[in-house]
């Protein structure tokens, strides 16, 4: 358990570590910056009520993570947020090839865009993805296998190039 | 596709400049209120305040509980002064006998905080053991003389006694196990000595009702206290009656019983039957807030 002191701190640490690493995941999910910011909050929130104790920085990142993708699920379920028609995401202001991979990679389902996000961006191995996921690794290696697949039929790519860690 | 494209592209998207700051603002006003309202693990602090209040509600029922056996008590011996105690030597028997029979079923919870009760048929030889119907109770220096209650008052030697004599009529608390026969006493409460000539009454023979309304009849004239349901009729009398008694306020006996109420009172009937009419009800107050 933390005393108010050691919370702040802990909670402002982990602000500064991941809150881009969070909401990059709320955004693949959602595919909205406003809404993935939202969740992002709502994340450190549940961080200041729970007082979650963890063994070890990984274990911190982990346990954030696999809250932001929970929380993005909930807010996908939502009534209001399936209701809605938001304008896409202006990601206009990216380099041109940078736009066309990221508009290739969320316009995959998000069975395989969340899995990709984590390896590649976030470098997780299968193992890691895995746990984050509660899924088995063999079914996150297929995620990831079929992901790219799909991935190189939007963009082309080499055929020996792959998304490797 | 080359390998960092995605990262990069993830790592250029834009986000609000201000968010860690505004994130942080927001949690601590959430963190504040929470401290407001009560720690953020609210369920357990919210479980300890209910004990507290509980606590302190209960005490409060006893101490008045006790003050109410009290001022019974020395209306009862006042009475019997000039009651049937010239008529013949059968007359203590039946005085007794009442007595006798409540004390095999004690008071609805009195037994949890007073275990203690009846009069004095032996004393040992150094004054600090008595025995009280086939209990010996041992005083020692731990135990306390008087109630220690906040809102209690301050015993008066007529009603707690130094010397405990054959005859006197003591009640008191132990947390020893009370079916082992001998136990030493944490709390001495009372330790009255009897009306001269009279054969001794045991106080909790006027109080067999005694704790928290957990249900009222419809009609309001029943209620339900422990496993005993109570019964008000016309012929139940309010208040503590006696030469020394207070007029009881509107605190302490309040006209409606409700649920959660504190009463207490005596009836002349079986109290193991499970429904009795009041015969006197002598408190009917509302918890504390």
């Amino acid at each position: 358990m933390y005393n108010s002191f050691e919370l702040n701190e802990s909670v402002r640490r982990a602000l500064d570590r991941y809150s881009q690493s969070l909401i990059k995941i709320a955004f693949a999910y959602l595919k909205n910056m406003a809404d993935a910011e939202e969740v992002a909050q709502d994340v450190f929130l549940a961080y200041l009520q729970k007082r979650p104790v963890f063994e070890n920085n990984e274990h911190e990142k982990a346990w954030l993570i696999r809250t932001t993708i929970n929380k993005s699920k909930n807010m996908l379920k939502a009534g209001w947020f399936r209701s809605r028609n938001p304008v896409p995401e202006n990601l206009s202001y990216l380099p041109r090839e940078e736009n066309e991979v990221l508009q290739a990679v969320l316009a995959l389902d998000k069975k395989y865009r969340i899995p990709i996000h984590l390896h590649y961006y976030e470098g997780y191995s299968i193992q890691e993805i895995a746990d984050i996921l509660q899924a088995k690794p063999a079914t996150v290696g297929t995620w990831l296998a079929r992901g790219r697949m799909l991935l190189k039929e939007k963009i082309g790519g080499a055929e020996d190039e792959a998304f490797s860690i | 596709m080359k390998r960092s494209v995605y990262k990069s592209a993830m790592s250029h998207l834009k986000t609000s400049e201000d968010f860690n700051e505004a994130t942080y603002e927001k949690l601590m006003r959430e963190m504040a209120k929470s401290e407001q309202n009560g720690p953020i693990d609210q369920t357990q602090s919210k479980e300890m305040v209910k004990m507290e209040k509980a606590k302190k509600k209960t005490m409060t029922g006893w101490t008045v509980g006790v003050a109410a056996c009290a001022v019974l008590a020395v209306g009862i011996f006042a009475l019997n002064q000039n009651g049937p105690a010239k008529d013949s030597v059968a007359s203590p028997s039946a005085t007794a006998q009442p007595s006798s029979v409540v004390s095999e079923r004690p008071p609805i919870l009195g037994k949890v905080q007073v275990n203690i009760d009846g009069v004095i048929s032996e004393v040992s030889a150094d004054g600090k053991s008595f025995k009280v119907g086939d209990l010996w109770v041992e005083i020692t220096d731990q135990t306390k003389l008087g109630s220690n209650e906040p809102t209690a008052t301050a015993p008066s030697e007529e009603l707690l006694q130094k010397e405990f004599k054959v005859g006197n009529i003591v009640s008191g608390f132990t947390s020893q196990d009370v079916s082992s026969g001998r136990v030493t006493a944490d709390v001495i409460y009372n330790n009255m000595a009897p009306a001269k000539e009279e054969a001794p009454i045991k106080g909790k023979a006027m109080v067999n009702i005694d704790g928290v309304i957990s249900e009222v009849s419809a009609d309001g004239k029943s209620f339900k206290v422990g496993d005993l349901w109570v019964t008000i009729t016309p012929d139940t009398a309010m208040g503590i009656d006696g030469p020394t008694a207070a007029e009881p306020s509107e605190e302490l006996l309040q006209k409606e019983f409700k649920v959660g109420n504190i009463v207490s009172g005596y009836t002349s009937e079986d109290v193991s039957t499970g429904k009795v009419d009041a015969t006197r009800i002598y408190n009917n107050m509302a918890p504390q807030q």
